[in-house]
């Protein structure tokens, strides 16, 4: 189960390069968007070209058909540990 | 405890920020934009067709304007791009909306043709699959459209909603 992630949530992650080939779908990673921001996202599928396509949790948020498919490069790292404020 | 810790440190340190959900989102949709892109990437190849036949292609004036018809049809075809993008990411959902993706894969191939080309029958290719989501996207409001001709060059027929 994807967990939801809250404002005032914190989030442990894998830094990249450390976390580059140990993605896989359903990954969480955290990533920058030239447009956007650092940007917290779901791993949907990942193209033969390594570009992964990604998708938010709930059905308004953004994904890869408006953020265009996130490029290894701009991956900052993996999620490993949610710490929620509840 | 663990949140608490983390939280005074966070105060002391300022740990870096993301953002989960970034989209406000506003409801505010309407293809319009995209059918106006596409009948421009139309015109700027009928205004290169036409200076091709025309002037010295030597003189400075052919170039300038050659090149400013380029670019606007380069540039329009991407906001077209764009706009369908965004309405298709934002609006329409798989489940509800399946005849969607192809289409708006065919206007994604066409809209990249048109700029790396300036063949007429593509560019009117471009406009028909932008009307025909246009017809998708108003039909899901329950709205209906008609044809009629735009009022400008190149006066080719669009898709409007019946408000």
């Amino acid at each position: 189960m994807i967990p939801d992630y809250k404002n005032g949530d914190f989030v442990v992650i894998l830094r990249s390069p450390f976390c580059i080939r140990r993605f896989k779908i359903g990954d969480t990673i955290i990533f920058n968007h030239i447009h956007y921001g650092v940007l917290i996202k779901t791993i949907e599928n990942i193209l033969p070209t390594g570009e992964l396509f990604v998708r938010g949790k709930v059905e308004n948020s953004l994904d890869s058909r408006r953020l265009g498919y996130v490029h290894i490069n701009s991956v900052i790292g993996k999620v490993i540990w949610l710490i929620g404020k509840e | 405890m663990l949140y608490q810790i983390l939280e005074k440190l966070d105060n002391k340190f300022i740990f870096p920020e993301a953002q989960a959900h970034c989209d406000i989102p506003c409801g505010i949709y309407d293809p319009s934009t995209a059918q106006i892109d596409a009948l421009t990437v139309v015109r700027m190849m009928d205004l290169m067709a036409g200076l091709q036949g025309g002037d010295d292609k030597s003189k400075i004036e052919y170039h300038n304007s050659m090149s400013r018809y380029i670019a606007v049809k380069e540039e329009h075809a991407e906001k077209a791009k764009h706009e369908i993008r965004v309405i298709w990411g934002d609006y329409f959902k798989k489940d509800k909306h399946p005849n969607v993706d192809d289409l708006v894969q065919k206007i994604m191939q066409l809209g990249s043709k048109c700029r790396q080309s300036v063949d007429r029958e593509t560019g009117l290719a471009f406009v028909e699959a932008i009307n025909e989501f246009s017809a998708k996207f108003w039909e899901t409001k329950g709205i209906t459209t008609k044809k009629a001709k735009a009022p400008y060059a190149p006066a080719l027929e669009m898709v409007y909603p019946v408000l």
